[in-house]
This record gives structure tokens, C-alpha cells and sequence, in this order.
């Protein structure tokens, strides 16, 4: 009998396998790595690059790519502490932020449909809007607003062990598994990525397609911004920075095609472990952020490297 | 000369390109730069004046050679995410290892030059050799060379010689050096447009099968294109050390999405093959007079950043106007 894997698996399998040997290696080098309460450390951190990269993934799919997710992010942090300070109750705050996120979400995807704007700019461009937004509300990039209570019990409660967020993330990744995999929507975004023309003349509904993965895109990476909020504790302009990068390295670590058509949410998923580990496992080495940069870049292409094998290997 | 000269020609015209026309939307950008020109002397008077607009220049040069960087590899039908950090890196180098600010090992820069390109090279090899997409390749240079700045200088300090930031902030003759700085920019691409490399780089970008079929070597010229686009980008980081006078390990990821938009506002088209650097300049003019007309207006900042993105979301969608009316494919 051979072990035989689905070839659809493949790619996101060798992302895994990139995850799960870092784990098992850090655990190696420190038996505390694994302990649970770092695991759930891990998770909430991860879950950030998670959601960040959800939509990151949808759009990536479709053959897009959204680089307003960092100003999205701060948008969501920011804007709740405003309100929330405000006396603004915070679930309304938040089922308002993340329907304002769809709605940039929306603009941007128009733009590339309907305009026929490269999709680098459009969302280059709704980003900086977003962030010239936030420097007039915020006055000036140093000035952090606090985050409300709800943001933080988001991120410091947890169920049976579980961090609530690590849940909520598990959640979204399983509908967003469900939706690519199991609806119309999930063929056509796939078809859509792997050639629009010919999609176009399938019958799929290129454009729907395509703006609803751009809204989808806005309105989780504002929920990011406010997971992030609730787990520093405050919001400031330049908090999402690092999500620009770390967003889009989880889908390419995931093993998605940045060409759209091909890779999976779970692939992300892996990604976001993978780059949330070596944020972890460095400073125990007494490497510092420079390391980090370094290692982040090598695994990239190691991972991409190993996702292209693994194709290669299943062809 | 003419031997170099006709080979050329033919073979652009073999592969689609004229070397004649100018693209399309030029005479846009030329006529919107202008305006913003002429809006902000008029709201400013005092910046008529040689040395106002050495300034304004000087403060844009970083930005102009990472333009061009990005143009070229956006000419190429790629993308450079790398051209940020490859110009910290180099930056940090200077501030660090030309001995301070007497410059007692100035011959470094010699390899400190090398590394930009070098670093260029690694972006080329793997796209061009490596199979893989510029946009995954330099999406990891991008963190490393972050990386290798922030190991060689973890802080912004370090100290950079009087020699570069004399040559940076002073004058040539009558005039600062920034004009000599645009200039020679300007004149590589007219020199690189007109030259073998140049019409292969338009050539790969605008159609790669059809390139190759005209017996271009695709592979080196993408090789060539991103090892000149970290040259470019290493020049932009010592550039910036002599500007500012100190090493500035973080800076780079602010000039990313600049350098795109410079790039794109210019007019160049990121489908590859249209467009050039002097667009590119032109872009990044573009956004400097406008947040320099916001500055003079005395409005707060972030009106500069909201009328830059504006203007950008603005250009690209006159531009694609035509396109989307007559319902022909865009890229």
C-alpha cells in the first residue's frame, strides 16, 4: 500500500511541514516553548497575521492584491478607542468598524474592476487615504489612543485553555475553508484567479467575484487592527506597519500562487504560525529584530521553494 | 556608431517597440507637474529662486533614484519591494564604515556601491534563473536587506563623511548639486533607452515570448534590470546618508509604496514595456509639489497625504478611462 496525498494538498502540506519543524525545533531548544501558556501566547499573536492575512488570501486568489491592510489595521484600533472613549458601546463600535472595512474593501475592488486600476495602486492609494484620515483624528503618528475593555477581553480571555480569539480565528478559518472549497463562490474566485477571461466567458461573475474579496479583505484586517489594539492595549498610526509584509508572507509561505488561482486558507494559517514561531524562537538565541528580518526573507523563499517542489513532485 | 545603432532599431521594431513615440498620458503628466509648478510659485513666490529648488530637489532625490530603481524592474513587467531596504543598507554602510565624518576610509565606497548592485543581482538571479516571481523574490530581499541594515547599524546614528554630504548639500559651480543629481538621471535613461539593454528591457516587458523569439536572452536582460535597479537603489541610500548626515536603518519601508506610485503617476504601465524613468521623475516631482503646496499652505500634514493619494487614485483612473469606454483589455 502507498501513502498517496491529494495533490490539492500538497502545497499547503509543505507549509505545515516548514511549521511544524520549527516548532519541534524550538521546543528542542527550549521545553518551555511548548508549555500552554506560551502555545497560547502563540496563538494570539498568530491570530493578528491571521486575520490580516484572511483577506489577504481571498484577494491574493482572485489574482488581486490589497496593500491597505496596515492603515485598515490602524483604522480599526484607532477609530474603536475614539469611539469607545466616546461612550460608543463597543459591539456596536466593532460590528460598525468591520462593516466600514468591507466598505473601503468595496471602493478598492470597484476600483480594479470598474476602473481597470492596477490593484497595487488602488489599494496603495484607499490606504493612504485611510491614513491621512487617521493622522487628522490622531493629530500626529506618536499620539496612541487607549483600547477599550472589549477589545481586550477578545484577546486575554479564554475557553477551556483556549485563547476566545484562537477560537474565533479556528471559526473563520473553517467558513472560510467551507466557502472556498464547498460554494459557487469559492469555484468561481478560483476560476477567476487561474484566468479571468476564460472565468468570464464560463459564465462566473468575475466582478462580484472580485469586489467581494477585496470587502471581505477590509473588513477583516480592520477586525486584525482591533485585536491588535486590545492585545497592546492602545492604538497608534504606525501599529499595522508590520502586517504590509507579514500579511502577504503568510499567503506566499502558505503556498499560494501570488498569480491567484491556486492555495488555501489553511496554507495562510500555517504561514502565520510559521512567521509567529520564529518572532518567538529568535530572541532565545539573543538574535534581535535584524535576525528576524533575515530569517523571515530565507524561509520565504525556502517555503516557496518547497510548495514549488511539492507541485512539481505531484504533476 | 551607426553599426551599434541599426541592429538596435530593427530589432525594436522586430519586437513591437518604437523608439519615436512617447506613451501615451506624457503630455498628461508633463501638463499636470506644471500646473502644481505654477500653483506653488504662485502661492509661494520666494520659491522661485535656484537654491529654493535645489532644496525642493534635494529632498526628492532619494525618492527619484528609487523611482527609477522601480521603473526599470516595472518595465521589465516585475516589481522591486526590495528597493527600499537595498537603500537602507547601503545608507547604514556609509554612516558606519567610511570612518565618520573625515571620511579616513572614503575608498569603501567603492564596495559599499558593489553591494547595492550586488544585492540587485540576488534579486535578478532568482527571478530571472530561480523561476521565481519578482514579486515573491523581492518580497524576501525586501525583509532581508531590512534585516542586514538593521545588523549593521540597529539605530539611526553612525556618522557619514563631510565629502558625501558636501557633494549631497553643495553646488556645482553656480548651481546645488541636485540639479547635476536629476540631470544625470535623466541622461542615463536617454542614454539606456537608446542602447541595446534598454531596447531589450522594453522588449522582455512588453512581450517575453515575442522577445525571446527575436533572439533576446530574456534571462540576462532580467538579470541586468534588477541589478541595475540595486544599483540604483544603493546610490539613493548614500545619497541619503549625505542628505541627512546620519545612517537611518528604518527609513526604508516609507519609500516602497512611494517609489509604485511615483511610477505609476509618471505613466509608466505596470504591464511592462511602456512608459521610462524620466516619467518616473516627473512623478515623483508630481508628489513633492503638492506636498510642498500643502506645506506653503499652511494646511496641516496629513492634507498632503490624503491630496497625494487622491491625486494618485485621480491620475490612474483618467488614465484607464479611455480603456474601460472602449471596453479593450487592460492588464
Amino acid at each position: 500500500m502507498t501513502l498517496r496525498l491529494p495533490r490539492r494538498l500538497s502545497a499547503t502540506a509543505a507549509a505545515y511541514v516548514v511549521c511544524a519543524a520549527l516548532f519541534a525545533f524550538a521546543t528542542i531548544h527550549s521545553s518551555s516553548f511548548a508549555s500552554a501558556g506560551h502555545v497560547r501566547q502563540l496563538l494570539v499573536f498568530a491570530s493578528f497575521i491571521g486575520f490580516a492575512g484572511l483577506g489577504e488570501t481571498l484577494v491574493i486568489l482572485g489574482g488581486g492584491l490589497d496593500l491597505s491592510v496596515p492603515w485598515l489595521m490602524a483604522l480599526g484600533g484607532m477609530q474603536l478607542s475614539i469611539w469607545a472613549s466616546g461612550g460608543m458601546p463597543s459591539g456596536l463600535a466593532i460590528l460598525l468598524l468591520v462593516g466600514i472595512g468591507a466598505l473601503i474593501g468595496i471602493v478598492n475592488g470597484l476600483g480594479v474592476t470598474l476602473l481597470r486600476i492596477p490593484p497595487i495602486i488602488m489599494t496603495i492609494g484607499t490606504g493612504a487615504l485611510v491614513e491621512g484620515y487617521l493622522m487628522k483624528v490622531g493629530l500626529n503618528s506618536s499620539s496612541a489612543v487607549t483600547a477599550p475593555k472589549a477589545a481586550q477581553t477578545l484577546v486575554e480571555n479564554h475557553v477551556a485553555g483556549i485563547p476566545v480569539v484562537a477560537l474565533v480565528w479556528l471559526g473563520a478559518a473553517i467558513v472560510t475553508w467551507w466557502v472556498l472549497k464547498r460554494t459557487v463562490f469559492g469555484r468561481s474566485l478560483y476560476a477567476t484567479g487561474a484566468n479571468e477571461a476564460v472565468a468570464r466567458l464560463a459564465g462566473t461573475r468575475v466582478i462580484a467575484v472580485r469586489v467581494t474579496t477585496y470587502a471581505a479583505s477590509g473588513a477583516a484586517a480592520v477586525f486584525a487592527g482591533i485585536l491588535l489594539a486590545g492585545y497592546i492595549g492602545q492604538a497608534y498610526l504606525s501599529m499595522g506597519a508590520p502586517y504590509l509584509f507579514s500579511s502577504i508572507a503568510a499567503v506566499a509561505i502558505g503556498g499560494a500562487s501570488v498569480l491567484g488561482g491556486s492555495g488555501s486558507y489553511w496554507g495562510t494559517v500555517a504561514g502565520a504560525g510559521t512567521l509567529t514561531i520564529l518572532a518567538a524562537l529568535l530572541p532565545t538565541f539573543n538574535l534581535s529584530d535584524a535576525a528576524l528580518n533575515i530569517v523571515y526573507g530565507l524561509v520565504i523563499l525556502l517555503a516557496v521553494g518547497a510548495s514549488r517542489f511539492a507541485r512539481r513532485g505531484s504533476a | 556608431m551607426s553599426a551599434v545603432a541599426t541592429p538596435t532599431r530593427e530589432k525594436a521594431r522586430a519586437a513591437g517597440i518604437s523608439l519615436k513615440r512617447l506613451p501615451r498620458g506624457q503630455w498628461g503628466t508633463v501638463l499636470l507637474l506644471a500646473a502644481l509648478v505654477v500653483a506653488d510659485f504662485a502661492v509661494q513666490p520666494n520659491l522661485a529662486d535656484v537654491d529654493q529648488i535645489g532644496l525642493l530637489l534635494q529632498t526628492a532625490m532619494p525618492a527619484v533614484l528609487l523611482a527609477a530603481a522601480q521603473t526599470l524592474a516595472v518595465l521589465s513587467r516585475g516589481v522591486d519591494l526590495s528597493v527600499g531596504s537595498v537603500m537602507v543598507t547601503t545608507n547604514v554602510l556609509v554612516a558606519t564604515k567610511l570612518g565618520g565624518i573625515d571620511g579616513s576610509h572614503m575608498g569603501l565606497i567603492v564596495p559599499i556601491v558593489a553591494v547595492g548592485a550586488a544585492a540587485g543581482l540576488i534579486n535578478g538571479a532568482l527571478i530571472a534563473y530561480g523561476g521565481l516571481e519578482p514579486f515573491v523574490a523581492t518580497l524576501a530581499s525586501w525583509a532581508i536587506f531590512n534585516g542586514v541594515a538593521l545588523l549593521i547599524l540597529p539605530t539611526d546614528g553612525g556618522a557619514v563623511p563631510t565629502t558625501i554630504t558636501n557633494l549631497v548639500i553643495g553646488k556645482v559651480g553656480p548651481i546645488p548639486s541636485s540639479y547635476v543629481g536629476v540631470a544625470i538621471v535623466l541622461a542615463f535613461w536617454w542614454y539606456l533607452r537608446r542602447s541595446p539593454l534598454g531596447v531589450r528591457i522594453l522588449a522582455v516587458g512588453s512581450d517575453e515570448s515575442r522577445a525571446f523569439l527575436n533572439g533576446i536572452d530574456v534571462r540576462r536582460t532580467k538579470l541586468l534590470v534588477y541589478a541595475l535597479s540595486g544599483l540604483i537603489a544603493g546610490l539613493a541610500g548614500i545619497y541619503l546618508a549625505g542628505a541627512t548626515s546620519s545612517g537611518t536603518p528604518a527609513a526604508g519601508d516609507g519609500f516602497l509604496l512611494p517609489s509604485l506610485a511615483a511610477v505609476v503617476i509618471g505613466g509608466t504601465s505596470l504591464a511592462g514595456g511602456r512608459g521610462g524613468i524620466g516619467l518616473s521623475v516627473m512623478g515623483v516631482m508630481v508628489l513633492t509639489f503638492i506636498t510642498d503646496l500643502v506645506t506653503n499652505l499652511q494646511l496641516p500634514s496629513w492634507v498632503a497625504v490624503v491630496a497625494n493619494a487622491a491625486m494618485l487614485l485621480l491620475v490612474v483612473s483618467l488614465r484607464s478611462l479611455p480603456n474601460v469606454l472602449s471596453r479593450k483589455e487592460t492588464p
